[in-house]
Formats: C-alpha cells, sequence, structure tokens
C-alpha cells in the first residue's frame, strides 16, 4: 500500500533536487507541497534539552522557530518529547490553553495551523519538524500520510547528517516498519558500547557499504550471523 | 482452570485504564486474554501508522515467526482487508483461501489452518485491527465473534487514553506515540538479547517480569534500558 505513496514522493524529490544531492531542504520543499501548507523548519534536539533550527522555509517560519525557541513552548516543543503536535487552528479554545502564550505569538507572526512532527526512531528523538498554515485546516488524510513518510525521510537524512548523492544506491528511508531494524540496533548498542543513534548510524552505513537493504542486514544481527566491532581497526562485520 | 468470561476480562482491562497505565503493556494482556477468551492460538493488534500501512504493536507471543506473520499483512492479508473495509473478516480454512497467497504460505508455514480480524473503530474512522490465528481450521461462532470485536473496541478505548478525542488529530497523535514505543521495546529487546545471550522472546519476557516485579510501566523500563540509564534486568535473578 504504502509502496505507491514512496515511490511517488521519491520521485517528487529527485525532481526537487534537480540533479543536486538531496538535502533536508529538497526534502521540505517536497513536503510543503505534498501538505498543502505554506512552510516549514526543522530543528534538531542537541544534548541538555537544547534546540537548534537547521532549516527554516521562508521568513515566517524562521519567526516562528525564534518564537518557539525564546518562549519554550508550542507545539514544536511538546512533539520533541515523542508525541505529534497538531493544531489545526491556533485560536481555537484547545490550542489557546495548550500554548497560551505561543499560540497568540505565532498567529501575530502569520501562522494559523501548526503541524509538529517528531523526528524519532523508538528512544532516537533526532529533531523535530515544524508545518504552517497562513490559514487555519487540518492536515487531511493524504496530506498527513505524505507528512508523515517524508518526515521520515527528513529523520533518516538528519541521523545521517548531511545530503546524500542522487546516484547512491541507497535512499534515504527510514524503514522504521521492521522490528528486525530496532531489535539489531539495540543489539549494537551493546556489540559497540555505544548510543542508540549511534548504533543505526552504524548499521545504516554497514546497509549502504555493502549495498544491502537495512532490513537484511538486520536480519543477519538477529540471527548472530553478523557481528560489528568497536574497534575501528577491525572494522564490522566481522564473523565470530 | 474456570472458563474465562467475557465480563472478567473487560473489568480486567477497565481496572488498568484507571491507573497510570502503559498503552503497549494493557494492548499485550489484551491480545493474551483474547487468545485464552477465544480459544485461538495466537492474537495479535495492527495500527494503522497513518502512512498506509499497518504495524503491529502487540502480541499474545513474541515469537520472532508469528511476529513476521502478523506484519506481513502490511501488504496483503485478511487484517488489511478487514482495516480497508471496517468489517470483520474470517477464513476457516487457509487451505482454500487463494485471495492472499504469499499470507496463506507464510501462515501454513507456522502451522496455522484459521484467521480472523475484528476491526478496530472509532466511530467513522478505522485504527486498526485485532487479528486471531488458529490451528484448526474452523469458524468463530457469532458469539465469539461479538467477545473478539467487544475487545476491539476495550482496545480502542485504551489508545485514546486518558484525553477526550473530539478531534481527529488527537487520535493521530496518539497513535503515533503508541507506534513508537512499541519500537522502543524493539530496541530494548536488543539491548537484552545481545546482554544475555536469550532470543527476542525470552528477552520481552525479561522486559515485561521486570517491569511487573518493579511496578514500572513497559515502555518506561524499555527506554531506560536503551539509554542505558537503567541496570539491566538478568535472567538469573526471576
Amino acid at each position: 500500500m504504502t509502496a505507491q505513496r514512496r515511490i511517488r514522493l521519491w520521485t517528487r524529490v529527485v525532481e526537487v533536487a534537480d540533479g543536486g544531492r538531496v538535502t533536508l531542504g529538497t526534502v521540505c520543499t517536497a513536503l510543503i507541497e505534498a501538505a498543502g501548507v505554506d512552510g516549514a523548519w526543522a530543528s534538531v534536539l542537541l544534548p541538555a534539552n537544547l534546540r537548534e533550527t537547521v532549516y527554516a522555509s521562508d521568513a515566517v517560519a524562521e519567526r516562528l522557530s525564534d518564537l518557539a525557541l525564546t518562549l519554550g513552548e508550542g507545539p514544536g516543543v511538546d512533539a520533541s518529547g515523542g508525541t505529534p503536535a497538531l493544531a489545526a487552528d491556533l485560536l481555537d479554545i484547545d490550542s489557546q490553553a495548550r500554548w497560551p502564550v505561543f499560540a497568540p505569538a505565532a498567529v501575530q507572526v502569520g501562522a494559523r495551523a501548526l503541524f509538529a512532527l517528531p523526528l524519532q526512531v523508538g528512544t532516537i528523538q533526532v529533531g523535530v519538524l515544524d508545518l504552517y498554515r497562513a490559514a487555519p485546516g487540518s492536515l487531511d488524510d493524504d496530506q498527513l500520510a505524505d507528512a508523515l513518510l517524508l518526515a521520515d525521510t527528513a529523520c533518516a537524512i538528519l541521523l545521517d547528517a548531511g545530503g546524500m548523492d542522487i546516484g547512491s544506491a541507497s535512499r534515504p528511508h527510514l524503514d522504521a516498519h521492521h522490528p528486525e531494524v530496532h531489535q539489531a540496533t539495540g543489539m549494537l548498542i551493546v556489540q559497540l558500547r555505544v548510543t542508540a543513534s549511534v548504533a543505526l548510524v552504524r548499521l545504516r552505513a554497514y546497509a549502504y557499504a555493502h549495498d544491502l537493504p537495512l532490513r537484511d542486514v538486520a536480519r543477519s544481527v538477529v540471527a548472530r550471523r553478523l557481528r560489528f566491532s568497536p574497534d575501528p581497526d577491525i572494522g564490522d562485520g566481522g564473523l565470530q | 482452570m474456570a472458563e474465562l468470561q467475557l465480563a472478567d476480562v473487560l473489568v480486567e482491562m477497565a481496572d488498568t485504564l484507571v491507573d497510570d497505565f502503559d498503552v503497549i503493556d494493557f494492548l499485550h494482556v489484551l491480545t493474551e486474554r483474547s487468545v485464552q477468551l477465544l480459544g485461538v492460538s495466537a492474537a495479535g493488534l495492527l495500527l494503522t501508522d497513518g502512512r498506509d500501512t499497518l504495524q503491529l504493536v502487540a502480541a499474545s507471543s513474541e515469537r520472532t515467526r508469528l511476529l513476521e506473520l502478523f506484519q506481513l499483512q502490511s501488504d496483503e492479508g485478511p487484517c488489511v482487508d478487514c482495516f480497508r473495509t471496517g468489517r470483520p473478516v474470517s477464513v476457516a480454512n487457509l487451505a482454500t483461501a487463494t485471495r492472499w497467497p504469499r499470507f496463506t504460505e507464510a501462515a501454513a508455514a507456522v502451522g496455522f489452518a484459521a484467521v480472523h480480524a475484528v476491526p478496530m473503530r472509532l466511530r467513522t474512522q478505522v485504527i486498526g485491527a485485532l487479528n486471531f490465528f488458529d490451528t484448526a481450521p474452523g469458524s468463530l461462532d457469532p458469539d465469539k465473534l461479538r467477545s473478539g470485536q467487544a475487545l476491539a473496541d476495550v482496545a480502542t478505548i485504551g489508545l485514546l487514553q486518558e484525553r477526550a478525542i473530539r478531534r481527529r488529530d488527537v487520535l493521530t497523535e496518539q497513535l503515533q506515540a503508541a507506534l513508537n514505543s512499541r519500537i522502543v521495546i524493539e530496541q530494548a529487546k536488543g539491548v537484552l538479547a545481545e546482554r544475555w545471550h536469550v532470543d527476542m522472546d525470552e528477552a520481552f519476557g525479561l522486559l515485561r517480569r521486570h517491569s511487573r516485579s518493579g511496578n514500572r510501566r513497559l515502555s518506561e523500563l524499555a527506554r531506560a534500558i536503551v539509554d542505558g540509564t537503567e541496570q539491566m534486568p538478568s535472567p538469573a535473578v526471576p
């Protein structure tokens, strides 16, 4: 079911990239169009609860991002806890009660609807993607599905740090619907003595380097056919 | 053992809902009870991920091959049909079913002969399905089907948690949070499986026993294990 949506969205991302690298900006441009929103910004979560805006599509998005950082409230702040925060109208009672300072300020800046999607994989909190609309209104099912899938792509890009080449065999898919990927991430935390985030990046890097689907690599780890070594001299994938 | 009654299960689940409960643990218990209540071999609960795909969130057993079978239905199978139509789907004999070749073959390989699915509905919206497998062919009698539907409704209520669902958006928020909690559980299973050299099923058992004995929420404990802030429960300590 998802395949068609994925292919359509990825095709659009590649078109937007126009022969260049697929970056967070490319993905956000495609997302703004697909979700029918007016703009977007992305922030990453740093240690000690700090946040940093790494992308803003326009001046309004930039100002909204500043507001959230300054006021310490808003959908994006809530979403960094791991649950999306969807506000179809910042002037309705729910939004005003939830973000008493941020909601009116955001309306002043030019946003009436805000949708904050956590960029996360289980315990790995990469950041938050915020979408805004100048007019009130929910994302319909299709827009939401497109937004969630492209947010997964944005998450993969941020996780792997930086843009990727179009020509590369791997596509920045998160493959979050395969439990083996998460089980393997957990196993790598112990094998490599690293955080979950580093474990997942190493797993993904191995898949790219060997031109294998992430799921197959994860399965080999779970089946204990593949072990990762914390010693960089030995490299990954030493069979033991 | 006295036969488990629907009323007993509903009371147990309602009691859980009053407390500061963990949604994944709640749904896991619900799948276990539905196996007992309906006399089937296995049960699994799949939710829409909002990206057109169904994701397994809880199952009566964490056996890997079983989980794969449930998850296979992200592409095709009775659960997908049930989710799409919002109506129960029942296949009394998989050996003669032709609609889902990949699914039927995989189900047969695990030893299942019959499969049933009931929808999880909130008003007009379908959010997932409760899926039952049986090793013996046969249909679910109407009483059992009604019980199955009642359990699916309880699962829906559990997912909505403490907040009144006035808006579809709130439902989306809760679903996404539940799906991410399941990923945290998978990551924790991996940590425990590697640390104690056990399989994923046993790793889940460890996690659950430790959560019960320490009166900790399953997802919180799982998160702490993945983050390394929690001493990992050892299989040696019951």
